[in-house]
């Protein structure tokens, strides 16, 4: 019954093959540059997680500071003075990056005087750094090029993806559109949206080329997603351990694998239309701004025709982790495999299909009613997905640790998430709803409570494995705690604030809404504190966190082979795969005894 | 009805209580939930039933939730995991079990779906006696033409604006808008009646609703009207009002508002005079162009072989670029692009183009009776 082959003589040469973090007596700089020019898919994948969290750092700063700016009303702060004029009274400017004024003479300066328009292109600017960077320098390239680097190779018990020096070439192509983008906020960001609507992101701003910088950051983006995309595909296809069928993947694998398709299709068409939008700002062609005989709906079709696929892009990574979480953590082999494996595949499809929900009040009703129709056809497979994970919860021997407190609240998260696309997938609400707090609110239980909460349970779940470290499990069970509630708080408002008609992307508002959006703002510290224990605590593991085992959840695929850390080529010799990666009723993990993980009894 | 006006001595201002600058909003009102998520029961028929299929989409995803999350509360505390205790066997998956809850789902889904396209149409089909505003936005504000020409001409300041418009509405009559912007794209909602759609500068977009009844002693009550679509720097402070008053009062304040400029169809007229007359007819006799008589709202067959619904979308686009869609029957004829009409003047064609077709309707033995095309507008065209 003992599952992969490890001869034990082979145990002997553990310490042959140092660690892959080890720098083997290379100086300060010899290891910079062997870091730089590695193509080792786990120094490339620890790379891409050192940047994401960077960008999640400072989206996140960007996100604090619109939330604070959100405390006041602003618009009915003043009073209405006896003559019927009103006396202005400035509050809640809370940053500011000043504005561009005119002089006399006409000359161009900068003002850090705060009036309320600088403080609302101060708003303006910052809700769009903080959904750029969240989108596309954050949570697109997060789970599948971060932890996916590192991990899928290793799950298929391979030394490194198909093509190792793209894969380096995919990071610095992140690099350079990383940095576009963050020159761009430099000189003052853009006031666009990360949405660039037309004709809006065509005339804004026109002496500058923010709009441009950020446009072409996007663009530059989307090739690092296309090319790891690739990349991927090609190592599922071809680089598979003998002895592993597509059905003996683990549910991440099936997940990155579906995600690498969207992103193969549907990157390139942004690609296009951000060309598209950059010739139309630097050349004055006319296809998307109405003033030049273009059509502002194009733009918008063809945005949506990505960023509808791409929001799966995201979610699917997720939920390939959430998968393998569950699983190991409750000792069950997941309920309805094929169900899981199949709706990603069917997830991947449909989402080509449904782009015109984000339109209904730009189109006509024949449009508007066929794109509802096919959106409530997307929800199905999710839900399949759902039943299937709290299933597998059944008749289970369940840990309760800090990577399965994120699976659990990746549940409650994700289902809210998903049922309130309910409203905004009907016509009738959705006219209500569209471009609403609702919409915020929706979006970030899918974005942030979904994917973001996968990813971080995830980063625990493999943690020990990326760093050969444990971390403080009862820190980073109360993290997640504060996390939760603090999400709740942030996020779970914004619902009521949208269906009482508070619109989207407001620096100001009516009265009404203040004690809604000050609770929402108080969430938003929480939330803030428990990602900054979060950190902590993962510095503190590694500065002085215990040796982890090469095992220490008793997980059943293959990266649980390896050492913790792996050692440079992954494996000691290739593994070859006599079980699936959910046989926990059946097969002892490997490096664990049968005392730890018990197997029922009628089978041992 | 203005018994709340100020009766004094000198000259007493009967529309003054019109122009207060005390704001009426709907008070909270409704069950507890409707309280919460709209502080207000809906205001016409459409909020009610828009609030309904929230409500029913609510509960139904509360069901679920509250199944789901107390499931997995349950099985984690019963199955959580004691040293040396293996977990007991189970069955990897269950058919009939995934069958099930992939079927029952998705009925369910059908039915707010279907509810949902329903509520739409109430929603962007207005009834043909409808109140038709004029409604452009522009960066930061809106304007709005009634159908006589008039403007609105109250205003009031409201935090760092200065004079925040105020669009004063009949009580119980159905209202379109015609909805087209000058600059970037504009949304137009209005919260308390559950409803907005987007303004483009390139081509016309409408919905309607129902303004709701007073109560008996209510003079006017206001609304929110908010721009739901980004379009820049004072994004926040696009805002406007629409207070509903009764039916002579509302035509008071459009007479004191009436600044002797011609009513839409009147510009139409005269467009047409000025213009179109040389080609187009109106009384249903030939012409070099298709006459214009009971045209509107019917489906005109196109040189290519298609049929094209004859809308305020196809008249702007047949106006700006006569080659992009050619009625069948008329080859050889062209027409020139009147690029120099404003969207005024355009707005005007359409009102008077429409007229032509109510005329129509009027005269019960009317040759030229419009199809049945009227009351349902196609997907708009050239979108
Ligand atoms: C049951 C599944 C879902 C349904 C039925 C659904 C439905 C919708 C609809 C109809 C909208 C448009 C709302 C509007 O603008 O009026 C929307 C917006 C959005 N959804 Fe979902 N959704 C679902 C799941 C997801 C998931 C899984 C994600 C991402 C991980 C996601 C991300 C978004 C985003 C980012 C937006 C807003 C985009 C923007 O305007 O900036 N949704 N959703
Ligand atoms: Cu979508
Ligand atoms: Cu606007």
């Amino acid at each position: 019954m003992t599952a992969i082959d490890r001869p034990q003589d082979v145990v002997g040469h553990e310490h042959e093959e140092g660690s892959f973090l080890d720098n083997r007596g290379l100086g300060f700089w010899g290891t910079i540059w062997d870091w730089a020019s590695t193509v080792d898919h786990k120094k490339i994948g620890l790379m891409y997680l050192t940047a994401v969290l960077l960008m999640f750092f400072l989206g996140g700063v960007a996100g604090l500071a619109v939330r604070i700016e959100l405390m006041e009303p602003m618009r009915m702060a003043e009073t209405i003075g006896e003559d019927g004029t009103p006396t202005v009274e400035l509050q809640g400017v809370a940053i500011d990056f000043g504005s561009e004024q005119t002089a006399e003479d006409g000359t161009k300066y900068w003002s850090f005087e705060s009036t309320r328009e600088s403080a609302s292109t101060t708003y303006n600017r910052l809700f769009t750094i903080h959904g750029a960077v969240m989108v596309f320098l954050f949570i697109i390239p997060s789970i599948p090029a971060a932890l996916g680097n590192f991990l899928l190779p290793l799950m298929l018990g391979a030394k490194d993806v198909a093509f190792p020096k793209l894969n380096l070439f995919s990071w610095y192509i992140y690099l350079t559109g990383a940095t576009i983008a963050v020159v761009s906020l430099v000189l003052m960001g853009t006031d666009t949206g990360w949405t660039f609507y037309t004709p809006y992101s065509i005339q804004t701003d026109a002496d500058y080329y923010r709009v441009f910088l950020m446009i072409l950051a996007a663009f530059v983006l989307g090739f690092s997603s296309i090319l790891t995309g690739l990349n991927f595909i090609v190592t599922v296809h071809k680089l598979r351990a003998p002895g592993m069928g597509w059905f003996d993947m683990p549910l991440f694998v099936w997940a990155i694998y579906a995600t690498s398709i969207i992103q193969v299709l549907a990157t390139p068409v942004i690609g296009i239309t951000l060309l598209l939008l950059i010739f139309e700002r630097l050349f004055r062609v006319g296809i998307f701004d109405a003033s030049m005989g273009g059509d502002p709906v194009l733009y918008q079709h063809f945005f949506w025709f990505y960023s509808h696929p791409v929001v799966y892009v995201m979610i699917l990574p997720a939920m390939g982790i959430i998968s393998e979480l569950l699983a190991v953590h409750s000792r069950k082999h997941i309920f309805g495999y094929r169900a899981i494996a199949f709706s990603s595949l069917g997830i991947a499809g449909v989402s080509f299909l449904v782009w015109g929900h984000h339109m209904f009040t730009a189109m006509g009703e024949l449009a508007s009613a066929v794109f509802s129709a096919l959106t409530f056809l997307v929800a199905i497979p999710t839900a399949i997905k759902v039943f299937n994970w709290i299933a597998t919860l059944y008749k289970g021997s369940i840990a309760i640790n800090t990577p399965m407190l994120y699976a659990l609240a990746f549940l409650f998260l994700f289902s809210i998430g998903g049922l309130t696309g309910l409203p905004l997938g009907a016509l009738a609400t959705d006219l209500h709803l569209h471009d609403s707090y609702f919409v915020v609110a929706h979006f970030h239980y899918v974005m942030m409570g979904g994917t973001v909460i996968a990813f971080i349970g995830g980063l625990h779940h493999w943690w020990p494995k990326m760093f050969g470290k444990m971390y403080n499990e009862k820190v980073g069970m109360f993290a997640c705690v504060l996390v939760f509630i603090g999400f709740n708080t942030t996020f779970f408002t914004q619902f009521i604030l949208g269906t009482q008609g508070m619109p989207r992307r407001y620096a100001s508002y009516v009265d009404e809404f203040q004690l809604l959006h000050q609770i929402s703002t108080v969430g938003s510290w929480l939330l803030a504190i428990g990602f900054l224990i979060h950190l902590g605590n993962f510095l503190h593991s590694l500065i002085a966190g215990p040796k982890a085992p090469p095992n220490p959840w008793g997980g059943l695929s293959l990266e649980w082979e390896a050492e913790s850390p792996p050692t440079a080529h992954n494996f000691h010799h290739e593994p070859l795969v006599k079980h699936g990666p959910y046989d926990f009723e059946s097969v002892v993990p490997p490096h664990c005894s049968e005392e730890e993980f018990p197997l029922p009894k009628s089978v041992s | 009805m203005m018994q709340d006006a100020a009766v004094a001595v000198d000259a007493p201002d009967p529309l003054a209580v019109f122009k207060s600058h005390e704001l009426r909003l709907v008070p909270e009102s409704g069950g507890l939930l409707e309280k919460l998520f709209f502080r207000a029961a809906g205001q016409n028929e459409q909020a009610v039933m828009t609030d309904g299929l929230f409500l029913l989409i609510f509960w139904f995803s509360v069901f679920f939730f509250v199944l789901l999350m107390g499931l997995m509360v349950y099985w984690v505390i019963k199955y959580r995991r004691r040293p040396g205790v293996p977990a007991p066997l189970s069955a990897p998956h269950n058919g009939p079990l995934e069958i099930f809850w992939t079927v029952v789902p998705s009925s369910a889904l059908l039915v707010i779906f279907l509810a949902g396209f329903w509520g739409y149409m109430s929603k962007v089909v207005a009834p043909a006696d409808a109140l038709r505003l004029n409604v452009t936005g522009f960066k930061w504000d809106w304007e709005v033409v009634y159908p006589g020409g008039e403007k609105p001409a109250y205003t009031m300041p409201l935090g760092t604006k200065d004079a925040v418009k105020i669009i004063v509405l009949p009580e119980n009559s159905p209202v379109q808008l015609l909805l087209k912007s000058n600059d970037v794209i504009h949304a137009f909602w209005v919260p308390d009646y559950r409803t907005k759609m987007d303004l483009y500068p390139n081509r016309l977009t409408t919905y309607t609703f129902h303004t709701e009844k007073l109560a008996d002693d209510e003079v006017y009550r206001d609304h929110w009207v908010f721009c739901a679509e980004y379009c820049g720097q004072s994004h926040s402070e696009m805002y406007a009002i629409i207070r509903v008053v009764r039916q002579n009062d509302y035509e008071a304040i459009l007479a004191d508002w009436n600044t002797g400029s011609l009513s839409c169809e009147e510009l139409g007229e005269l467009v047409y005079r000025t213009n179109c007359v040389s080609c187009h007819t109106v009384d249903g006799s030939p012409g070099i162009g298709p006459t214009w008589l009971g045209s509107f709202g019917t489906m005109r067959a196109l040189e290519n072989g298609q049929q094209v619904l004859m809308d305020e979308n196809y008249i702007r686009e047949s106006i700006l670029y006569p080659e992009a869609k050619r009625v069948a029957g008329f080859a050889g004829q062209n027409m020139t692009a009147f690029l120099g009409l404003s969207e005024d003047e355009i707005a005007g064609v359409i009102c008077y183009i429409r007229s032509l077709s109510e005329q129509g309707q009027d005269t019960p033995e009317g040759e030229e009776a419009p199809g049945d095309g009227a009351g349902t507008k196609g997907d708009s065209a050239d979108g």
